[in-house]
């Protein structure tokens, strides 16, 4: 019974537990911070971006870090305190950001559309027999990505008051739970009849196209268009570190097989100079909205 | 080793089964444990194995968002969690790496051992990859898994499970396959026991009743009785039926049922119509069940059979029993023989014949019991008999020790189915006919005699009265002392004796009505005895008497049987010559109807061969000149006239000898004469007088 039961046993390899040392604060190298607002998940935000963080290391020469706050509000708290040197986010935060941390705008994505505007959508069951129509959403309850969303709460709400919908019209307003992951669990929540009425942004509903039967999502509207993602600089980052980025941000070429793969995974077709009042039509949002 | 075989071989036959039900139950219930060992052990420890790959690859996925957003609070409790969790207490460890190789939490309480960051590298293409590990302490399998994001791998999760807690899980699995495997022993030893003893129980009984059997004790019952017998279970009413209230036995056995099913054959050819019939289907049981009615109508078969052969046996003997007793008493010699002349059956008579028993005859030839000569003479005979098939009847006569014997014989062929299968020999000693034969050729010879003696006795008295006349003439004519007349004296002399001898002749061949008066036998014997007294005794011869007095008058003539006295008086006279005894014998026979005198002498007795002869005319023992030998041929004729016999015996039988004082002087043999008269008319009776004894044959 015991050659039975131990008769394939790998020969074992001899190890040392004696030697155990405690960790120790190692001598960090200077870092660029770069964050992506955590719209997704941090594998999502990590999956899109670090090809691009990876191009921009080994083109600039700095020691570009990719990290992943868990919210918008400490992804927006972290760009007030200097902790992120390079901030990709949505007009919503970066015209809150702009307000209140003085970060400067200094690229914009074009769309994979090849546009540099983005829009949001409505959704709601397919088989939602109480919503014919955008009016019919009063009273039910709202599950939007985050306050600080723009495509997945700011454009909508601004769709709704556009259409003399009310915050308070509804039965209840909800932000998608957790760090990141927000866009995916709107339109899970709508897909499982937990909300009636959901907010996301254009491009949003591909990302669950392979998990869950989308014939059962139905878009209610689509909210007008407004500038895109834009990459901002901490107030008091180099002057040659933000040049030396939009140098190469600005090269990448979706027609370069190795630049496409690059623009592909961060789900956009190019990068392009941009200026802080290319976002005057969101402060204006935002302002309407009463989101100040 | 094979004193173990011989104790193994006288053990009982239940204890072989649970011997060998143990020896099979343990044998296979080792086996059986150690594949099940064997399985279950790998199976324990694939599965500790895999559960280590999923945790691994688990702890993986769960620190890919902490790593990311490098959350050392999460990764450490993700890392704590996981160990502080196991319910199982075999995780050792766990900890996670950046994808630098720098540890970024782990659950080591005082320092983390540096040697285990090289001892399970992972490629970034493998799902996890295991080492075993040896620490001195304990020994560990150590999983690696990737953190990957897409193709990019941004960290490494390590843990560790103890083989000693797998192993300890791994022993009680052994264990418990050892307890189960033991407790499954002993469970099938107390339930095979049950079996065995079940099954040996009836194979008990059954030898318990062959030994009965075979003792000779053929009331063995071992099937139990059914609880519902055929008639009962068909509702049959038939009385008559064989097996209606037979208990003993199944109606399958018994032959010639009733049940409109059932075919007229015995058991076991009656049994195919059995099969499906409902009280077969009720009452049949196992092949146990079976192999013991059988032996049960074995037995009862037996017994019948036995009883019946003991019958047949009874009868045979007492048939045998019969044969032997009508065989053995007949005076007849009966053999048989078969077709090679050996004796197969003797009665007494033919051994006696032969002088041997039964057992030596038996078996053997002629050859083996009779002369060379005599057994060649019949060898040939009894072939020409068997090989012709024609029966032989003769009449064969023998001289021995005890004289001549005359037999007749009867050889018949034994057939059977056409066959000669032996010869029946038969021989009947017909001595005495012969005898009685020969006694009547010779009277019908004395009756043709004397018929002619005394035609030629009446044609010589003429001449002989005319010689004796004219001697007695010329007599008379010459002086007394002439020569002539002396001559003439002779002439007439021998003329007298002449003329006694014819006048002897006619009395014996007289055939005149005699004077049958009522006469007493005894007073004719003493009125003879009283006149020849006188001339005997000078010559000393005494003359007893010894008449029974209870003697009746019988019808005779007086005178002639006075001269039948006178006769056999002289005659002893004669016999004796000088000093002797004449024993004279009257007395009834048995039965009372016949009479017997007896004249006995101690004279020089008769030659047994002249004993035949003497009662035929002119035959004299006595020297020339002395007896003319008429004397006896005349009694005889007188006797015969009388209805009697006359007979004679030398030497003279001790009975008949004379214990008078005068005689007990030295004498011959003697002769005895005995005349039987019949009481009554004219013929002796036909039964024996017992007190004539037989001639010594």
């Amino acid at each position: 019974m015991a050659l039975a039961g131990c008769g394939d046993q790998p020969t074992p390899v001899k190890v040392d537990m004696t030697q155990r040392e405690e960790s120790a604060a190692g001598a960090r190298q200077p870092v660029i911070t770069y964050a992506y607002l955590p719209q997704f998940s941090h594998t999502v935000s990590f999956e899109r971006h670090h090809r691009l963080v990876q191009y921009l290391t080994e083109t600039t020469g700095l020691n570009i870090q990719q990290i992943f706050p868990e919210t918008f509000h400490e992804h927006m708290l972290m760009v007030a305190q200097g902790k992120i040197d390079i901030s990709y986010a949505n007009p919503f935060v970066y015209a809150l950001t702009a307000e209140h941390s003085e970060a400067k705008v200094f690229a914009k994505i074009l769309e994979p559309s090849g546009e540099a505007n983005f829009g949001g959508l409505i959704i709601i069951r397919t088989d939602n027999p109480d919503i014919h129509s955008l009016q019919d959403v009063r009273g039910k309850r709202w599950i939007a990505v985050d306050q600080f969303s723009a495509g997945g709460y700011l454009f909508g709400l601004g769709y709704f008051i556009d259409n003399d919908i009310r915050p308070e019209d509804f039965a209840e307003i909800v932000f998608a739970p957790g760090p990141g992951g927000k866009q995916e669990s709107v339109i899970l929540g709508v897909y499982a009849g937990r909300y009636d009425v959901g907010t996301v942004r254009e491009g949003a509903l591909e990302l669950l196209e392979d998990k869950i039967d989308m014939s059962q999502i139905k878009i209610l509207a689509h909210t007008p268009r407004y500038p895109g993602w834009s990459f901002a600089a901490r107030a008091g980052l180099a002057e040659e570190v933000v040049r030396d980025l939009k140098e190469a941000m600005f090269a990448l070429d979706i027609d370069d097989p190795d630049h496409r793969l690059i623009l592909e995974s961060a789900a956009m077709r190019g990068i392009i100079p941009a200026a802080p009042e290319d976002f005057d039509a969101v402060r204006e949002l935002v302002r309407r909205a009463g989101l100040e | 080793m094979s004193a173990f075989f011989l104790s193994l071989h006288r053990r009982s036959f239940q204890s072989k089964i649970n011997l060998g039900l143990a020896l099979i139950i343990i044998c296979f219930g080792l086996l059986l444990g150690a594949i099940n060992y064997a399985v279950s052990s790998r199976a324990v420890l694939r599965e500790a194995l895999m559960r280590g790959e999923m945790l691994s690859m688990n702890l993986s996925a769960r620190s890919t968002e902490s790593i990311l957003s490098m959350n050392f609070l999460r990764l450490t409790n993700l890392v704590t969690e996981i160990v502080d969790r196991d319910d199982r207490n075999d995780l050792v460890y766990a900890f996670i790496l950046d994808r630098h190789g720098q540890v970024l939490a782990h659950t080591f309480r005082d320092g983390f051992p540096v040697a285990l960051l090289h001892v399970n590298p992972v490629e970034d293409h493998q799902p996890f990859g295991m080492r075993f590990l040896d620490t001195g302490r304990e020994r560990l399998y150590d999983f690696a898994a990737p953190v990957m994001v897409g193709s990019t791998r941004v960290g490494t999760v390590r843990l560790a499970l103890s083989h000693t807690t797998i192993k300890a899980a791994i022993d009680r699995l052994m264990w418990i396959n050892l307890a189960a495997t033991i407790g499954a022993t002993f469970l099938a030893l107390f339930v095979g026991s049950l079996f065995a003893r079940t099954v040996t129980r009836r194979i008990n009984a059954l030898r318990h009743s062959a030994e009965q059997v075979v003792k000779g004790n053929l009331d063995v019952q071992i099937s139990p009785a059914p609880d519902r017998n055929c008639w009962e279970i068909m509702n049959c009413t038939e009385q008559r039926c064989p097996a209606h209230e037979d208990r003993l036995r199944r109606c399958w056995y018994v032959a010639g049922t009733f049940c409109p099913d059932c075919s007229a054959g015995n058991f076991p050819d009656k049994l195919d119509d059995c099969r499906n019939c409902t009280v077969y289907c009720r009452n049949s049981g196992d092949e146990i069940q079976s192999l013991a009615e059988s032996f049960d109508f074995m037995a009862l078969t037996l017994k019948n059979h036995i009883e019946e052969l003991r019958r047949s046996e009874g009868n045979l003997a007492r048939q045998k029993q019969l044969l032997n007793t009508i065989l053995d008493v007949t005076p007849d010699m009966v053999t048989l023989q078969d077709v090679e002349l050996i004796y197969l059956a003797v009665n007494k008579a033919f051994c006696r014949h032969v002088g041997r028993e039964e057992s030596e005859i038996v078996g053997s030839t002629d050859f083996d019991i009779f002369s060379d000569e005599q057994a060649d003479r019949n060898y040939h005979e009894d072939m020409q008999i068997l090989l012709t098939r024609q029966p032989l009847s003769k009449e064969i006569m023998t001289r021995g020790s005890k004289g001549k014997k005359w037999h007749h014989v009867v050889k018949v062929p034994v057939e059977e189915n056409d066959r000669v299968i032996g010869l029946l020999t038969t021989a009947r000693d017909i001595t005495v006919v012969k005898q009685y034969q020969e006694k009547l050729i010779h009277s019908q010879k004395m009756e043709d005699l004397g018929r002619l003696a005394g035609g030629v006795a009446h044609e010589i008295n003429t001449p002989l009265s005319i010689i004796l006349g004219y001697s007695q003439l010329l007599l008379k004519d010459f002086p007394p002392d002439d020569p002539v007349a002396q001559d003439i004296e002779i002439i007439e002399k021998q003329a007298q004796v002449c003329r006694k001898i014819v006048a002897d002749l006619l009395s014996f061949s007289r055939t005149t009505e005699q004077a049958a008066l009522p006469m007493d036998i005894n007073a004719s014997l003493r009125e003879v005895a009283d006149l020849v007294e006188h001339i005997f005794r000078q010559n000393r011869i005494v003359i007893n008497l010894h008449l029974d007095d209870r003697i009746p008058p019988v019808s005779g003539d007086k005178e002639r049987l006075k001269q039948v006295w006178m006769n056999l008086f002289n005659n002893a006279a004669d016999a004796i010559g000088m000093d002797g005894c004449i024993s004279v014998t009257s007395k009834l026979c048995a039965h009372r109807r016949r009479l017997v005198v007896a004249v006995a002498d101690t004279g020089g007795g008769v030659d047994e061969n002249d004993l035949d002869k003497i009662f035929e005319p002119f035959f004299t023992t006595k020297p020339v000149d002395k007896g003319t030998g008429l004397g006896l041929s005349v009694t005889f004729g007188i006797i015969k006239d009388h209805g009697g016999r006359i007979s004679a015996i030398s030497p003279v039988p001790s009975e008949y000898m004379d214990v008078s004082p005068a005689c007990t002087g030295e004498s011959g043999p003697g002769t005895v004469f005995f005349v039987e008269l019949p009481l009554e008319g004219n013929e002796l009776p036909p039964d024996e007088c017992i007190e004539i004894p037989k001639k010594e044959t």
